[in-house]
């Protein structure tokens, strides 16, 4: 690769684990007796792997596993400072309840319950819900900041879960939805029905054909999306589906004319 | 003739930046279906090297952010490099670790170093030519193809002039790999520029059909985009294209009859020809954005 040449002609240092073959306890005589701070470093290094291990049984919680992993990270360091040796317990041992406090403390203190995770996908249909009741509001889309303050979600996690209401089958399109009564008018009867059609006269042969594997409602989508120029949010509000649910339609019809008509792109 | 990393990223130094960083690993992983924890992994280790470029690189203020992309077999090389005062080589090599331990109050960023080294297979630290730091990380990403990226070579696109104006400057090769890093890019930042979520998906479908027509349309192995961020407003620019391919790249999508897609989710476009290659600009505002 290109940049090993480069590395063999400048300063170049390979991590590698310092004190590696050194005891844990030498390296906490070193550590707390002489403040040999390299000796801090070997043990924080060496227990590492523990705090990450420790931050991964939250991370299919609201925060992101980064945010836990360096508070977690940040327990292990404070285990470091405190680990009295003489007392007898291992390492391990003292630094797993020190560490889980520390993650359960941050969780407190960000105002989110411990025992409440909340996964990728449940944070995608509280976005989802975000999005009609903002929407329905204020009479237009809100934006991604929007999302995230009355979610209290970083922008990050609002695109995350924008990206996810496209790729989740599960958050179907049958799924009921805010605002409708339980018997739920599935969108099929929301959408027009024959009457829904569109002068398709000029189209090439393949588009043609193409076209007749889309169906009807979508063709009816992307004629208000590209004809009549009508934004996202007012077609939503004409076939009475959400915004989101007309964004995943109209890019996965786009998708499927595009693999239908340019099946050769991908070969490049 | 060198071979490019798959993706390089030209940022500024900021926070914000970093989050766009995170969604071009986002694309590139999910698109090709790596273990969701190695990716978590991925930008955890990102994020801290990207972090110490915003807080450190350059003592408080701005400067350039770049990161280059290698996608292996199973496994992710990732480079992030400023171009900073740096820290001293001695320093380096004693120990990248403690440097920034004993430089940063307790708790900041000073773990960054250590949490990289955690999570990534390996980890070189160097001065390359031309100043600044480079962090160079090998992090394991089960399920990820190594992608052969071409040679580099052929115009790219002129950013000359164009910084600060515009935030975010990424080259993709080969060109298909745009299809997973372009729209999470555009997207990132169309969020920054205040579009609602009703513009956001848009810029995600125009995004797409750029994607997958420019595979076709440029005169390199690679595909590059910048793009400038104003409050609701987003300007695309994608080189380097085959002179007259400007123009067939926003016809190549449309749908006859149903209409013209690049030309309708755009509130305008133009195209800057140069003596051997083109440039296509698209403008993206949200009027009616809160």
């Amino acid at each position: 690769m290109a940049l090993g040449t480069t590395v063999d002609r400048t300063s170049s240092t390979s991590t590698q684990l310092h004190g590696a073959g050194e005891n844990v306890s030498d390296l906490f005589a070193r550590w707390q007796q002489l403040g040999d701070m390299t000796a801090r470093e070997a043990l924080l290094e060496r227990f590492m792997p523990l705090a990450r291990s420790l931050a991964r049984r939250y991370d299919r919680s609201s925060e992101p596993f980064e945010d836990l992993f360096q508070v977690a990270s940040l327990g292990l360091l404070k285990a470091i400072d405190r680990f009295d040796p003489q007392r007898g317990h291992s390492f391990p041992s003292f630094a797993v309840p020190t560490i889980l406090g520390e993650v359960r403390r941050y969780f407190r203190d960000c105002g989110w319950s411990v025992h409440v995770p909340r996964g990728d996908q449940e944070r995608a249909l509280r976005v989802r819900d975000a999005q009609e009741t903002l929407a329905g509001e204020r009479g237009s889309a809100p934006t991604v900041n929007q999302l995230a303050q009355y979610l209290e979600l970083d922008t990050e996690q609002v695109l995350d879960a924008l990206q996810a209401i496209q790729a989740y089958g599960s958050l179907s399109l049958d799924a009921p939805r805010p605002g409708t009564d339980d018997e739920g008018v599935s969108y099929g009867e929301t959408m027009g029905g024959e009457d829904e059609r569109y002068e398709l006269v000029e189209l090439d042969a393949t588009l043609v054909a193409a076209l007749e594997h889309v169906p009807a409602r979508e063709r009816a989508m992307l004629h208000m999306r590209f004809v009549k120029d009508m934004t996202q949010t007012e077609i939503a509000a004409q076939v009475g589906l959400s915004q989101m649910q007309v964004s995943r339609l109209l890019r996965r019809s786009l998708d499927q004319l595009r693999a239908l008509t340019c099946g050769n792109i991908d070969d490049g | 003739m060198v071979e490019l990393p798959n993706v390089r990223l030209n940022l500024a130094n900021t926070a914000e930046n970093v989050v766009v960083v995170r969604a071009v690993l986002s694309g590139l992983a999910e698109s090709a279906g790596v273990d969701a924890s190695d990716l978590a992994d991925i930008k955890t280790a990102v994020s801290e090297a990207c972090n110490n470029v915003v807080v450190h690189a350059y003592r408080g203020e701005r400067g350039p952010l770049d990161v280059a992309i290698e996608l292996g077999e199973g496994s992710m090389r990732v480079t992030v490099r400023d171009r900073g005062a740096g820290i001293s080589d001695r320093a380096l090599q004693d120990d990248p670790g403690r440097v920034a331990l004993q430089d940063d109050p307790p708790g900041a960023i000073g773990l960054g170093l250590h949490v990289i080294r955690t999570l990534a297979r390996r980890v070189e630290f160097d001065h390359p030519p031309g100043g600044g730091t480079r962090v160079s990380m090998e992090l394991a990403a089960h399920g990820l193809h190594a992608l052969h990226p071409g040679l580099a070579g052929g115009p790219d696109l002129d950013l000359t002039g164009m910084m600060p104006r515009f935030a975010a400057a990424v080259s993709v090769a080969p060109a298909r790999l745009a299809q997973a890093v372009l729209p999470r890019l555009a997207c990132a930042l169309a969020a920054r520029a205040h579009f609602s979520t009703d513009r956001l998906s848009d810029v995600q479908l125009l995004t797409d059909a750029l994607a997958a027509h420019a595979v076709k349309a440029v005169c390199a192995h690679h595909v590059s985009l910048g793009v400038s961020v104003q409050p609701r407003d987003l300007e695309l620019r994608i080189a380097p294209l085959r002179l007259g391919q400007a123009e067939g790249l926003v016809r190549a999508s449309d749908l006859d009859g149903l209409g013209r897609v690049i030309e309708t989710l755009a509130d305008r476009h133009h195209i800057l020809a140069g003596e051997s290659h083109e440039t296509l600009a698209l403008c993206m505002l949200d009027r009616r954005a809160p």
